[in-house]
């Protein structure tokens, strides 16, 4: 009866002394817990441009890429 | 898919600061850290000074993200290097590798205690919501997400910074260059693309170097 004690007392020392070496969530798995919105999906703020439509990526490509060319004057000038 | 960038011409560029205060302005950034400045070299030499308006050039092949202890950093479909604020230990490793300087670390307290990295987003925010308050304080504006281009670009007053899909804005800047070479006018940068700084089709063979002209030199 003492050697079983002995050894079941053996046993859940261990497992307590092993449960101290496990690790943390990892920062990869935190990682993959926050994902970033594509601009395209639109903010909800009050500040979008009206002339696209959130969620339409193809718009919203035209619709940058027009502000984009508007950046160069030399289109107005001829 | 786009590959967004920034140039800055500096036959244009006035060194008036406006990119700088723009982007401090719009983006709420605090004192002693500036996410875009303005460079001038030979400053006061009648003809050769230059200025050019530096901040984060999103790199195609990042060092900051090849260094990264934590792996903070990712790259958006966009082509816009970001990182997560939430997992930088603020080490400064990106501060080193970063050939432009753009990784800015606030002094938080005595001793160089520094707070995390920050650094120009492309005013595209980061992984919080779009457009939310969270988003805002940490990275600033996402003026992307709004259908709009980052302020420092857009509000410049010669236009000599310009942002947006690198095969666009490369144009606009291979047109200036012509027009300066039909005008008689001093070209600055030659014509280029990002396809052929990257090596994509088309790329001429490269010019010999000097070493390469002498005989029997490796």
């Amino acid at each position: 009866m003492k050697s079983i004690l002995k050894v079941l007392g053996l046993g859940i020392a261990t497992v307590t002394l092993l449960g101290a070496c496990s690790e943390p969530p990892q920062i990869a798995a935190r990682k993959a817990l926050r994902p970033d919105v594509a601009p395209y999906m639109g903010a909800d703020n009050g500040f979008m441009t009206k002339n696209w439509k959130p969620g339409d990526q193809a718009s919203w490509t035209e619709s940058v890429d027009k502000r984009t060319l508007s950046q160069s004057e030399q289109r107005r000038t001829k | 898919m786009a590959r967004m960038k920034f140039i800055c011409d500096t036959e244009r560029c006035i060194e008036c600061n406006g990119c700088v205060t723009a982007c401090k302005n719009d983006n709420e950034v605090p004192w002693g850290v500036n996410r875009r400045r303005v460079v001038t070299v030979n400053d006061g030499i009648i003809g050769q000074e230059k200025s050019i308006s530096v901040a984060c050039m999103h790199c195609t092949d990042a060092p900051c993200m090849a260094v990264c202890p934590v792996d903070c950093f990712y790259r958006t479909d966009e082509g816009v290097v970001l990182h997560d604020k939430d997992i930088c230990i603020g080490c400064g490793y990106c501060s080193f590798a970063c050939p432009f300087g753009a990784p800015q670390f606030l002094s938080v307290g005595a001793f160089g205690v520094r707070s995390k990295m920050d650094k120009c987003t492309f005013c595209s925010g980061g992984p919080e919501a779009n457009g939310s308050v969270a988003e805002f304080k940490k990275y600033g504006r996402n003026r992307l997400a709004e259908g709009k281009l980052p302020l420092c670009a857009e509000m410049c007053s010669t236009k000599a910074l310009i942002g947006g899909d690198s095969e666009i804005i490369s144009g606009i800047f291979n047109k200036r260059v012509e027009n300066r070479q039909a005008n008689g006018k001093y070209t600055g940068s030659q014509l280029f693309g990002w396809s052929t700084a990257y090596g994509g089709p088309g790329t001429p063979d490269p010019t010999p170097t000097a070493a390469a002209k002498i005989p029997g030199a490796k």
